[in-house]
């Protein structure tokens, strides 16, 4: 019956090793196993599609192991004129990574500040930020396109970037974190003749690394796998980051699924196993904060 | 201070570019810079391309920047940038739109075309749509014809053992076909259709050309309205799901979304594939490996004469912000009127020219086989009259009631009954 | 001795001076940065009753008034009770986002508790490997996700069918059929909750496995040798002592499911017979693809209050069950 072991110092005589026990241990597995593969099935199912040749992908019924084993779609996608991916690379590193600096350097400021400085109307303005945080965004989505519209900024790599320099949810994460800072430190480093600046640094900011880490990795993921904000904002082909791409790629590839497979592959896997190393920081960010 | 300073380099960089993104383009000492927005379709960009170097080569001091957005983000891209006064100089609009955008277009000089002018000059479909209260806003260059066109796969007609080219009379001939060309595979789902009309255009516009056919209208008497629930309307509506009950379509799994017209046709799907003569570029195109023969026809009428309504067709208008409104004109009209520019952008581009002396030209019939057949129903080709919103009108309304009405989730009566609701309620 | 104290007074002014300046360097920037997003928030309230499009000349400010009029409540009226078709796609979306948020929950629950507590109750070896597994659609792009289970679906080449052909069944078309359906959900509906449950669920299952490791190893235990069986030590001890976590995972699965776009809006736009079409992408629709800015404001302030009364909603739970 029992599923796990007892503890050895059981004061009950414990049942001799049984059947039961082996079942139980067994179903554990096979359940467990049975999830595994319905989270893998799908992933096999795009990378064996890719390396099909394009009749056998549009074959019926389908065929599980490629027959003709082929690179031609990756040679395809890597030769096509109109799919530049490093510049799509790009255009999505760029975005996420100035996001991410942008984002860590604000919060850790402006939570450093609300939680060790003492100033007029800080009530107020945090109590604004905790507004800001439960306000979703798409009631914001449409005047912030009008705005950057009016700015000249569609198109342009600028414009998803000048709404996300201050996040709401960084800064209140941020302020738990200065709080325990011990303030003797702080005063200790100004009696030394250490700027404010030079204070948030260089003594601030070091012992902000675990947090910040979480933070950084939480928001480029959500950057790198952003849609339908910069699907709106980036109109033109060239300025698109990858998703935004990928949707583009397939509804110019319709029948061509094995080409929209191999994309889908060298767009979605590199920075899945990128984020496999990061993973524990991102299960430590979700545990933590409960955001994605 | 090493990092207020980088702080204050983020910030400078932010504004710079910022700044940066609304800049004209700089050109060269005494040359004109244009602008001209155009949407993404590789056959029309290179008859485009031709047409500027042609004006070019006339006109050295002018320049023309050609800059194309995707079709669904065109839109997008006009209606944000031409409040804020940053659209380009020239601008390719689907002849509909105008009535929508006319506030924010310079309507044409007098001295470069008047409206009689232009109605002698084109057929009544493409010039109807750049002409909103009597006042022409732009020049058309296609006569864009989503009735009556079919994509015809030979190899499948003589696998059905038909006689190829069809010899279709009546509709009833088609439908004939179509059930003989129709297969289902094993598990009871239809592997090819034998006529495939439901997708959206197809289906929208062969519904009001069945109404006009018919002898009925889908406008009321002043055109301030529609009238969607008439006999007519009825009869085309009836006409269609007989025909899907005649087994020639499956609109569960032939429709706009789902093989869609040029995907299946290209792929073998398809025995007869309704949709506007554009596709064939398109899918020539995206299809390179496509090894069937096929070619194009054009559809016997529903009943009485081929009338049918047309949506204009795409055309070209001018900013009213531009600085050189008169060069942009030139060019249009050198584009547009000139019957060798005008035929070489047709044939680049694969679309019926809209101007009648030119789609009756021999050039034109040689390089675009299908034209000739097309030129027996093109004079009975009618304007489809300025809606408020036409996309939303045909997209949203029409074709999404008509295809429930195929896959027998809606009765007639009651697509009837939403369509005229709903097309109504978008006048505000 | 004086002239110390004068030093530390003066000194204390000093770092006043300097705390002060850089709360207002701070501050400062930080106000104008929020003072945009205040703007914001302002035009996105004026916004809703408008009937306001871009495209249009409109009046001076904002291109409001003119051509783009004042209508007051006139929009929310239309929601409630008009018989356009925006109004029957906004009353068919609030429907259909209800139907998503309500089926997603309880399936995500089902899958991903018993899976974290049987991922839990294995040894070290593979937990880390299954966990990791288990983990990686949360990782994966939503797009890349719909593109994968739209060729799962694929209704003539798709895996899915082809294992129902396998078993002799009627394949279905997954993603375009509007007349079948399960349990009164379409088909279509099933298929974008399966691959949105399919992304979703290890994210869940890594906050349920932080807790359960929370829950004392010893209680389990004493439970166990009091007679109770696996089951009951589940329900009697572990589900009281984690239930914040559920609830706190019910709310942001809610939460989220009801913002559901990316998914969706690749997988089928919202067809077939706008059975999947949910709020997010009416809100797109309406706003970007026919330019009904203020109609698509008010759609949502509609799912902004839908949002905030989960949102309260679990903050009074949570502040209850902290109590005792």
């Amino acid at each position: 019956m029992t599923v796990s072991a007892l503890s050895t110092t059981a004061a009950r005589p414990r049942k001799p090793f049984g059947w039961s026990r082996l079942l139980g241990r067994f179903l554990v597995y096979f359940l467990l196993t049975l999830g595994l593969s319905f989270t893998l099935l799908p992933f096999a199912m795009m990378i064996l599609s890719s390396f099909k040749t394009n009749v056998e992908a549009l074959r019926v019924p389908p065929t599980f192991w490629p027959q003709n084993f082929t690179v031609e779609n990756y040679l395809k996608i890597f030769n096509d004129p109109q799919l530049p991916l490093l510049r799509f690379y790009g255009n999505s590193a760029f975005v996420a990574v100035f996001n991410v600096c942008s984002t860590l350097f604000t919060s850790s400021l402006i939570g450093y500040m609300f939680a060790k400085f003492e100033f007029p109307g800080k009530r107020i303005l945090f109590g604004w930020f905790l507004t800001m945080m439960m306000i979703p965004t798409q009631i914001t989505m449409i005047p912030s396109y009008l705005i950057l519209a009016k700015l000249g900024l569609i198109n342009s790599l600028w414009g998803l970037v000048i709404f996300s320099a201050v996040d709401a949810f960084g800064i209140f994460m941020m302020r738990q974190f200065c709080e325990t800072l011990p303030t003797e430190l702080l005063d200790a480093a100004r009696i030394d003749g250490a700027s404010e600046w030079q204070i948030y640094w260089r003594i601030v900011l070091p012992q902000l690394g675990a947090p910040l880490a979480t933070l950084g990795i939480l928001g480029f993921m959500g950057n790198w796998n952003a849609y339908l904000w910069p699907m709106i904002v980036l109109q033109k082909i060239e300025v698109r980051t990858l998703p935004v791409i990928l949707t583009w790629f397939n509804s110019t590839h319709t029948g061509q699924p094995a080409v929209v497979m191999a994309a889908t592959v060298l767009i979605v896997m590199p920075i899945l196993i990128v984020f496999l190393f990061f993973q524990r920081w991102i299960v430590q960010g979700f545990t933590m904060t409960g955001f994605k | 201070m090493k990092h207020k300073i980088l702080a204050l380099l983020i910030v400078l960089a932010i504004g710079l570019t910022a700044c940066g993104g609304g800049a004209e383009p700089a050109g060269e000492e005494g040359v004109i810079v244009l602008r001209m927005w155009v949407h993404t379709n590789n056959a029309f960009i290179a008859g485009y391309e031709a047409a500027i170097a042609a004006y070019e080569a006339e006109h050295p001091n002018v320049d023309i920047q050609l800059e194309n957005f995707d079709y669904e983000l065109y839109l997008q891209t006009l209606q944000t940038a031409m409040p804020a006064g940053e659209e380009a100089d020239i601008l390719q609009l689907f002849g509909t739109w105008t009535s929508q955008y006319y506030e924010r277009l310079a309507p044409v000089p007098p001295e470069v075309m008047t409206v009689e002018e232009a109605q002698q000059t084109f057929y009544a479909a493409p010039i109807g749509g750049f002409i909103v209260d009597g006042v022409l806003y732009g020049m058309p260059q296609e006569f864009n014809m989503e009735y009556g066109g079919v994509l015809v796969n030979k190899s499948l007609y003589e696998a059905a053992g038909l006689p190829y080219p069809p010899q279709w009379q009546t509709m009833d001939d088609v439908l004939a076909d179509a059930q003989a060309l129709t297969q289902t595979d094993a598990s009871g789902m239809m592997s090819v259709a034998g006529f495939h009309f439901t997708s959206a255009d197809p289906t929208a516009f062969s519904f009001l050309a069945g109404i006009k056919q018919r002898g009925g209208d889908y406008w009321n008497a002043d055109r301030t309205g529609f009238t969607f629930n008439t006999p007519e309307a009825r009869a085309q509506l009836q006409w269609m799901v007989d025909a899907v009950n005649a087994g020639v379509v499956d609109p569960v799994v032939f429709n706009d979304e789902t093989n869609f017209v040029i995907d299946a046709f290209f792929q073998g799907k398809v025995g007869i594939g309704y949709i506007g003569a554009w596709a064939i570029a398109e899918g020539q195109a995206n299809f390179p490996d496509f090894a069937d023969e096929w070619d194009y026809f054009y559809l016997p009428p529903f009943e009485g004469d081929p009338v049918f309504v047309a949506d204009s067709g795409w055309g070209l208008t001018v900013s009213p912000n531009s600085q050189h409104q008169d060069i942009a004109w030139d060019f249009i009209k050198f584009l547009t009127t000139n019957p060798e520019m005008a035929m070489q952008w047709n044939i680049a581009s694969g679309t019926i020219p809209a101007m009648p002396a030119v789609a009756e030209s021999p050039e034109i019939a040689a390089a675009m086989p299908w034209v000739p057949k097309a030129l027996e129903i093109l004079p009975y080709g009618q304007y489809l009259g300025n809606m408020p919103d036409r996309d939303l009108v045909v997209y949203e309304i029409i074709y999404p009631h008509i295809l429930n009405t195929l896959q027998g989730v809606e009765t007639i009566d009651q697509a009837l009954q939403a369509i005229d609701t709903e097309a109504n309620s978008t006048f505000r | 001795m004086e002239s110390t104290s004068q030093r530390t007074r003066r000194q204390h002014q000093g770092l006043a001076i300097a705390k002060r300046r850089f709360v207002a360097s701070v501050t400062v920037p930080l106000l104008l940065y929020e003072s945009l997003g205040i703007f914001v928030l302002v035009w996105a309230f004026v916004l809703m009753f408008f009937d306001y499009s871009p495209g249009r000349l409109g009046g001076p400010l904002l291109g409001l008034g003119g051509s783009n009029p004042f209508v007051g409540l006139g929009n929310f009226i239309e929601m409630v009770s008009g018989d356009s078709v925006q109004a029957g796609l906004f009353r068919a979306s609030l429907r259909n986002t209800l139907i998503f948020a309500v089926a997603v929950l309880p399936l995500n629950l089902v899958i991903t508790l018993p899976l974290s507590w049987l991922l839990e109750s294995i040894g070290n070896r593979f937990k880390a490997l299954y966990r990791t597994i288990y983990f990686l659609p949360v990782l994966t792009s939503s797009v890349g996700v719909a593109l994968i289970w739209m060729s799962m679906y694929d209704p003539q080449g798709g895996w899915i069918n082809a294992i129902i052909r396998f078993f002799g069944g009627t394949p279905v078309a997954w993603l375009s059929d509007p007349r079948a359906g399960f349990a009164g959900i379409s088909v279509a509906m099933w298929a974008v909750i399966i691959a949105y449950l399919w992304q979703d669920y290890g994210y869940n299952m890594v906050i349920f496995i932080a807790a359960l490791q929370g829950v004392p190893q010893e209680l389990r235990e004493a439970a166990l040798i009091d007679g109770a069986n696996s089951w009951q030590a589940f329900t009697r001890i572990t589900l009281p002592l984690i239930r914040p976590t559920m609830l706190f995972v019910c709310v942001m699965t809610m939460l989220s499911s009801f913002q559901v776009f990316d998914i969706i809006q690749v997988m089928t736009n919202g067809g077939p017979n706008n059975q999947t079409q949910v709020l997010m992408l009416d809100i797109y629709k309406s706003a970007f693809r026919y330019q009904n800015m203020g109609w698509a404001a008010a759609e949502s302030f509609v799912l902004f209050l839908i949002v905030m009364g989960v949102t309260l909603f679990q903050m009074r739970v949570l502040r209850t069950d902290w109590e005792y």
